[in-house]
């Protein structure tokens, strides 16, 4: 997943003040999973799907790469929603006789576990748009600002920027054992894999210490703190936003009307 | 010697000292063993020594994260004081760079990380921007600004580790093994860096590190420790023209130096004076031709 931060940066979005970019995202994220309509889904598939392409110029590829990552799962999920079982055969559309009763899809099913998967995708594109379009320290600087406790701020930020430094110490590791053949059967395969997963966690504890040294060589006096770049903005450029929600939610409210609360 | 901006070696005051010092770690590993030495204001000062010789300890004993275990460290003249504010108050004056970058960089943002330290001395928002922009500035990775420290390389790295140094602006700056992981080209700039900030800004640079050969290009004291005694101290030259010593101690002489002392010694030529360098070496074979 660290491509997703590399096109972060790249995004034309990234000048884009970070607050307003987590509000779209949070904002259309909660219409999508109030509405609970397959219209509104769609539609906040798309609005995001085209504010991250279009406006943010992350390649089409990658986003759609990025939205297949939950589609297995959701796969598995959603059949789990749309098969019933029942004993008279007239409930289901389609099923099959086992057991000494039917299986199979029901209307109702079938309709819930669209929503459901709509709903997922959408949701999901709008924590996409967001991490494709806001580095994490822009995001850490709009969470400190919402005045998320500090800690949890703190933590968030040495969590990602260790993930970078353990990846490249687990990869020389990998790449290390793998050229002595540490990897070329199944029963070494996982004796290497062990070994690496504990020689890495012996270091990230190691790496504490001596980043605690070297914070303390710098004043460290408890609180991490650093200049936060915070650009200030107007109410009116919330207005855009405002529109997008209410265009949904009154999609929402006619698609309910029309369908009777089916879609 | 001037050609390298070194400055003779005029009686100058100690800024940081270490009388009788020993450490001794919590498993018993005795460290430092009654170590007594002192760096010069506004000098380069070289710790040289074999792996596990005690430059490490002795590094973290100059800005109190060692607490010694006897002996005592002096800060301009006046023993450390080890409670919080005196910790701090030091802290500021005495920087330390690591050698591994990646364990002293804990920000993803290389802005963010380099404010660190001014941050921490309580200045005013445009003073910490003022002084980062500045400390960028003159490590050259202003273009950095923005970038995200995992992309940075290894140089990079290094240059925005002493950067989150200097916005402190401290009187002592340390660092351990400098050069190690650089490129021959990097090596050079970043001990011009060094060079230079020191002189513009009047540092004095402690550097404790293995690599022989930019001691008599950079630095203008030398002290050799090895299993936490002092061995020998001295100018670069000093230090160097005593190579059984230097070798008996797992170090080795800089190339050059090595070069002419095979030239000496089993080729029979006779130089005039001693040479580490190969500036210092070009004046001695060319005094050689003048004079045969």
């Amino acid at each position: 997943m660290i491509y997703i931060d590399k096109y972060a940066y790249l995004s034309r979005l990234k000048q884009t003040n970070p607050l307003k970019k987590l509000v779209l995202a949070v904002s259309v994220l909660g219409v999508c999973l109030w509405a609970d309509s397959v219209a509104v889904s769609i539609l906040t598939l798309l609005i995001m799907g085209w504010c991250t392409v279009c406006k943010g110029g992350t390649p089409v590829r990658i986003f759609i790469r990025l939205m297949l990552v939950p589609l297995s799962f959701l796969v598995i999920g959603v059949l789990t929603i749309a098969v019933n079982v029942s004993g008279d055969k007239d409930v289901l559309v389609f099923s099959v006789y086992a057991f000494g009763m039917y299986i199979g899809v029901s209307q109702s099913g079938i309709l819930s576990a669209a929503n459901l998967f709509f709903k997922a995708l959408g949701a999901v594109s709008c924590l996409y748009y967001l991490s494709l379009s806001t580095p994490m320290v822009d995001l850490l600087a709009v969470l400190q600002k919402l005045k998320v406790p500090r800690l949890m701020v703190e933590l968030m930020g040495l969590i990602y920027r260790f993930i970078f430094v353990f990846l490249e110490m687990a990869d020389t590791m990998f790449t290390a054992q793998n050229s002595r053949l540490g990897y070329a059967g199944l029963s070494s395969g996982y004796r290497s894999l062990a070994a690496l997963a504990s020689s890495l966690f012996i270091r990230s504890y190691q790496r504490a210490d001596e980043l605690y040294i070297a914070l303390e060589a710098r004043g460290y006096d408890g609180e991490l703190s650093v200049i936060h770049e915070q650009a200030e903005t107007h109410w009116t450029e919330y207005i855009p936003i405002m529109l997008i929600n209410l265009f949904l939610i009154a999609v929402a409210l006619f698609s309910k009307q029309l369908t009777g609360g089916l879609l | 010697m001037a050609e390298n901006g070194l400055i003779e070696n005029v009686e100058a005051k100690n800024i940081l000292e270490v009388r009788n010092l020993h450490y001794i770690y919590s498993d018993g590993t005795q460290a430092l063993k009654a170590l007594s030495l002192g760096i010069k204001q506004g000098k380069t000062t070289a710790v040289l020594g074999s792996n596990g010789a005690g430059k490490s300890t002795l590094r973290l004993s100059f800005n109190g994260i060692n607490k010694p275990s006897g002996g005592e460290v002096l800060f301009k003249g006046l023993p450390l004081d080890y409670s919080v504010k005196g910790l701090k108050q030091l802290r500021k004056s005495v920087g330390i760079v690591f050698q591994d970058p990646d364990k002293q960089l804990f920000s993803a943002s290389v802005y963010q990380d380099i404010s660190f330290g001014a941050m921490n001395l309580k200045l005013p928002e445009e003073e910490v921007r003022r002084r980062v922009d500045l400390a960028m500035k003159r490590t050259g990775i202003s273009h950095l600004k923005d970038k995200p420290t995992h992309s940075l390389s290894f140089g990079q790295k290094k240059r925005a580790a002493i950067a989150g140094v200097l916005v402190m602006e401290p009187e002592v700056l340390i660092l351990d093994e400098p050069t190690a992981g650089l490129d021959p080209l990097g090596v050079s700039e970043l001990m011009k860096l060094l060079r230079k900030l020191q002189i513009e800004l009047n540092l004095s640079v402690v550097i404790s590190t293995h690599d022989i050969d930019i001691v008599p290009l950079y630095c203008d004291y030398a002290y050799v420790i090895d299993d936490g005694r002092l061995v020998m101290e001295g100018t670069p030259q000093e230090v160097f023209s005593h190579p059984e010593e230097i070798r008996r101690i797992n170090l080795r002489l800089p190339r050059i130096g090595h070069l002419m002392e095979i030239l000496h010694d089993k080729d029979g030529f006779e130089f005039a004076q001693p040479a580490n360098t190969i500036s210092e070496a070009r004046k001695a074979l060319i005094n050689w031709k003048d004079t045969n």
